[in-house]
């Protein structure tokens, strides 16, 4: 009988672990830079979706690109228009695993590898990315800088402008997740 | 007993492993229903703030100053002595601002009649998806242009007979990434036209289109059909009054980061509504039409 109980309280435990492990936030912000000398080019979403679950240490990102603001108007019509093809691709998203083992339980910084795949303009690519992850109870804090190239991505820059945008883009990445809540 | 514990085992194992998987595929189902549904506007309608001639829906967004310059040569049927009209030319300067993201103000010069004009373009309504569904932009303009030319006769000196007004609505879809639609019908009011056969109200309605040839270059076509009710018919030599036609324009635009070029045909000199709505006087059949271009530079003083 006590078995019972045993296997109804773990099984009940089995199901609830599902949302404890996890950690969301709905407005992290992503920065991205592809500046040269030429030209300022700099955008920032304040309305990424991520999650992070810690017992698996897997890391999920999803972002409209059509949130990405630019302090030009014409340059977001043509970053959505003619590089990322909003309409076509709106969205996004990153999966990886988090490589480096952290100790969730600790409240201390740490560098850890993340390796997962990239997906934009509706193509897939593998990135490893260091991230700096500071675990605590009530919220995780993580940062993250690294670079891309509009080629992985299948996104052809004319030559009319190849010397305004920068070869590779840097794109910085910064979270504070919170524990996620079952909706209501 | 053994076997009981062994199926609660079982069922102990196969529990574990169901949250797993359910927690799996939870994150990415998790994050789309923390995500409210948000609203897509379709931007880039047309590419530049004008189809050709006309206003598009399309305007300066906030703290973005347009600087426009365009150019209208001869007519071609001048033939070899006026280079096929390139030896003339008629220039329109504006200046046009965001003042919000839907309000946007500007001003201009033009040689054509040495008009000066002003203008405000409301946006209505947005095409959406998303959360909010529109089907279609509509924008209203308001313009104000004034003759300062002194050589009409028939024209009084006061002030006010120099002025005419245009009100149009714009209502325009981009139906998918390549092809976009817009209907334009337009009321001016002129407080004085040159002879007494001419309306000091039309009416008019514009259709414009345009396709997308690739990311960066796409053709339009503008038309402005003007009810002149017998103006036309009762227009002979000795009234005076000038036969006028429907301006019809066909142009590319080039886009290059910064700048749109618009480069076009048109049997229309002015580059103004109460001009080339007004006041087109090329025929398209007998060749009285010109080359013509606009640059558009758009300078930022968002921070």
């Amino acid at each position: 009988m006590n078995k019972i109980t045993l296997i109804i309280a773990l099984s009940i435990l089995c199901f609830t672990a599902g949302a404890q492990n996890v950690f969301i936030t709905k407005d992290a912000k992503i920065i991205f830079n592809s500046s040269t000398p030429l030209e300022d080019i700099v955008a920032e979403s304040n309305q990424a979706t991520t999650v992070i679950d810690i017992e698996k240490n897997v890391v999920k990102f999803s972002v409209l690109t059509t949130s990405f603001k630019f302090r030009r108007a014409l340059m977001e019509e043509h970053f959505n228009e003619n590089y990322m093809e909003s309409a076509k691709f709106p969205k996004a998203s990153f999966t990886g695993k988090i490589v480096t083992p952290v100790d969730w339980k600790s409240d201390k910084s740490i560098i850890a590898d993340i390796t997962g795949t990239l997906t934009m303009h509706g193509v897939s690519s593998e990135v490893t990315v260091k991230a700096k992850i500071t675990p605590g109870k009530s919220k995780i804090a993580a940062s993250a800088e690294f670079k891309v190239t509009p080629e992985a991505f299948n996104i052809p820059i004319p030559s009319a402008v190849r010397d305004k945008i920068a070869k590779e883009v840097t794109i910085k990445i910064d979270a504070v997740y919170a524990p996620f809540q079952q909706l209501p | 007993m053994k076997n009981r514990s062994l199926a609660l085992i079982h069922l102990l194992v196969m529990g574990v492993l169901f949250s797993i998987s359910a927690s799996g595929q939870d994150l990415d189902s998790l994050m789309e229903k923390s995500v409210k549904p948000q609203t897509v506007y379709a931007t880039a309608t047309f590419k530049s703030t004008r189809v050709v001639n006309g206003h598009s829906v399309e305007r300066m967004k906030k703290n973005q100053l347009e600087f426009r310059v365009s150019h209208r040569f001869g007519e071609f049927n001048t033939g070899s002595y006026d280079f096929w009209g390139l030896d003339q030319g008629t220039i329109h300067l504006a200046l046009e601002y965001g003042l919000t993201d839907w309000l946007e103000v500007g001003i201009g010069r033009s040689t054509f009649e040495k008009t000066v004009d002003a203008f405000t373009k409301v946006s209505l309504l947005r095409q959406s998806n998303g959360a909010k569904n529109m089907p279609i932009h509509l924008s209203y303009l308001a313009s104000t242009e004034v003759i300062s030319l002194n050589v009409d006769p028939a024209m009084k000196r006061n002030f006010t007979s120099r002025m005419s007004f245009v009100q149009q609505i714009m209502i325009a879809r981009k139906f998918n990434e390549s092809f976009s639609l817009q209907l334009t019908p337009t009321y001016i009011h002129r407080n004085i036209v040159p002879t007494e056969i001419e309306h000091n109200d039309l009416f008019s309605l514009g259709v414009g289109g345009r396709y997308k040839l690739s990311k960066r270059i796409a053709f339009n076509v503008e038309y402005f059909y003007v009810y002149r009710g017998n103006e036309n018919a009762i227009n002979q030599p000795n009234t005076g009054a000038t036969k006028y036609y429907n301006p019809l324009s066909v142009g590319i635009d080039i886009e290059t980061g910064g700048h749109v070029f618009q480069i076009m045909v048109t049997n229309s000199q002015a580059m103004r509504e109460g001009g080339f709505i007004g006041k087109t006087t090329g025929a398209w059949g007998s060749g009285g039409i010109r080359l013509g271009f606009n640059i558009s530079r758009v300078f930022s003083f968002s921070k």
